[in-house]
């Protein structure tokens, strides 16, 4: 005997205050962030790492909120969508910046402003496949907010881009770049890396229970996964203009901490959502 | 920078997106529904099919690259086929052990689920069909239309790198590495390009079919042309941004 239930409400009413914060509050933060240690190269990897972490946990906001509706051909098409466009929109908007829009006082790289004209690349890409894939005569997806979507992830994708390429090489000239990071197969990594931190949250998460604050913890925890490999990456590196060895190892630091304290809080937050929490012997259970 | 070269790379960039956007429509994906055995194709999705196959054929033109020194004619053929060739041999097997896994492991015939008689072979597909499923396995028909389809893709996806690592990436562009590695370098960064291009566009064509296709024959491949313009657009962006790319690289200036 069944009851017809009335249908869910899909977001909750209220937001609450504090994590997570609202789809436009995550955007706001993320693009703020993730420019601001763009266009100023010369900062140390770790504190960059804190601009990828939010630039990558909003893009798998992005994806949740697209993928909510079902896409058809499974959640991780959608990432690998933005690490395409971001890979294009970096390297367009790091030969932007070798014409003009990039700073250098003694040898240093201070400001480069010309790798945003990628990243508005990036976003017009996105947001024409957006309109391509929603509208009726084309690919008619019907998916409410796509073409928001699809322009966050072309932005989210160029900025993570950007912000790894920076990580390992020390700078963003598109020379050095190609040198450190593409001749040296590091860019193999951040492709798919990149976009197992903006798919895989929601594509492991997805169910009937599931809770916009547990999802975006899998992404944090994924980028501490991606900061300690660009770690390692940078020291076996030894690029040309790297910020050196200190540097490194203090990513790979932050790396290991976001790592272990997010997924501590995601396996927290899990037992939670349980209904009960049995050990199988094996392990000591938590409580 | 040439405006020849610009306008090569533009074009070459919309053909290979277009290539890839067909290639897409014609390899049999069978998605979550062909992991259980109960509709035809390989059980995974188009994505991770599509890059597989476009991968190796990247590998195979890179590799066939190498013979020459100059871009021609002729080495623009050779390259881009050694790419369709080695993504047909990647589908290839993959259908191969797919179909072995289901006639072998789950027992079932491979069938088509969308037509009655097979076109190709006009073996007869709705006897051997278990009831309330869409197919099983890869039959002849997907098999044949999968190669066609791998065929198209590997030669959109050399064509783009091979056109991306001559002219957008020049090896001259980083002389001053020395000679083996300016080769490196631009063959890194045109393969990445092509790659980056390639699966934006597998990924449009492939929220066209919905994720699962059997092949030229299924209904579903009559929605084409929406992916095609769709395709054509977003390349024309993409190879706008890799000309900006270029300039900025050659140090600007007037083109």
């Amino acid at each position: 005997m069944t009851v017809p239930t009335a249908p869910v409400e899909e977001e909750e009413a209220k937001p609450k205050k504090g994590w997570p914060p609202t789809e436009t509050g995550l955007g706001i933060i993320a693009v703020i962030l993730g420019i601001i240690m763009t266009i100023l190269p010369f900062l140390p990897s770790f504190v960059k790492a804190i601009g990828l972490t939010f630039v990558l946990v909003w893009g798998a906001d992005s994806v949740r909120k697209t993928s909510r509706y079902g896409l058809g051909t499974g959640v991780p098409s959608i990432g690998v969508l933005a690490v395409g466009y971001g890979v294009i929109g970096a390297i367009a908007g790091m030969g932007i910046a070798n014409v003009g829009g990039d700073f250098t006082i003694g040898g240093v790289e201070v400001l480069n402003v010309g790798v945003l004209g990628g990243v508005a690349l990036a976003a017009l890409i996105g947001y024409i496949s957006g309109i391509f894939s929603n509208s009726e005569k084309f690919i008619s997806m019907k998916i409410p907010g796509l073409e928001r979507g699809m322009t966050e992830l072309g932005v989210a994708g160029t900025l993570a881009f950007l912000l790894e390429s920076s990580m390992v090489a020390g700078t963003l000239k598109l020379s050095a770049v190609l040198e450190d990071v593409f001749f040296s197969g590091a860019i193999a990594f951040m492709f798919i890396l990149s976009a197992l931190a903006m798919f895989h949250p929601f594509n492991a998460c997805l169910g009937p229970d599931e809770d916009r604050g547990r999802t975006l913890l899998v992404s944090f925890e994924i980028s501490g996964l991606i900061c300690i490999i660009l770690g390692i990456v940078s020291i076996a590196l030894r690029g040309s203009q790297s910020l050196g060895l200190a540097d490194a190892v203090g990513l790979i630091l932050y790396g290991i901490v976001v790592w272990v304290v997010f997924y501590a809080k995601f396996v927290r937050r899990a037992f939670e959502g349980a209904y009960e929490v049995v050990g199988t012997g094996l392990i000591k259970t938590v409580k | 920078m040439d405006p020849i070269a610009a306008l090569l790379i533009l074009v070459c960039v919309i053909v290979g997106g277009l290539l890839a956007s067909l290639g897409v429509h014609m390899i049999p994906v069978g998605g979550a529904p062909a992991a259980m055995g109960t509709a035809t194709g390989i059980a995974t999705g188009t994505v991770q099919l599509m890059f597989g196959a476009a991968l190796t054929g990247l590998f195979t033109a890179s590799t066939v690259a190498t013979f020459f020194e100059t871009p021609s004619p002729l080495a623009l053929v050779l390259v881009a086929l050694s790419g369709a060739v080695g993504a047909m041999l990647m589908l290839s097997f993959t259908m191969l052990f797919a179909n072995m896994l289901y006639v072998f492991g789950a027992g079932v015939v491979p069938v088509s689920g969308r037509v009655e008689v097979d076109p190709i072979t006009k073996e007869p597909q709705t006897p051997y069909k278990t009831p309330q499923t869409d197919g099983h396995g890869v039959p002849n028909v997907s098999y044949i239309s999968g190669w066609i389809g791998a065929f198209l893709g590997g030669f959109g996806g050399a064509l783009m790198y091979f056109v991306l690592k001559n002219y957008a990436f020049p090896a001259s562009l980083f002389a001053e590495l020395g000679a083996a590695d300016a080769e490196m370098v631009s063959a890194a960064a045109a393969g990445i390009a092509a790659a980056g291009i390639f699966v934006a566009n597998a990924i449009l064509s492939a929220y066209n079919i919905g994720g699962t296709i059997e092949g030229f024959h299924d209904p579903k491949f009559k929605r084409l042309p929406k992916a095609l313009i769709s395709c054509a657009v977003v390349s024309a962006l993409c190879g706008l941004c890799i000309i900006i790319a270029t300039w900025g690289l050659s140090g600007g200036g007037g083109v």
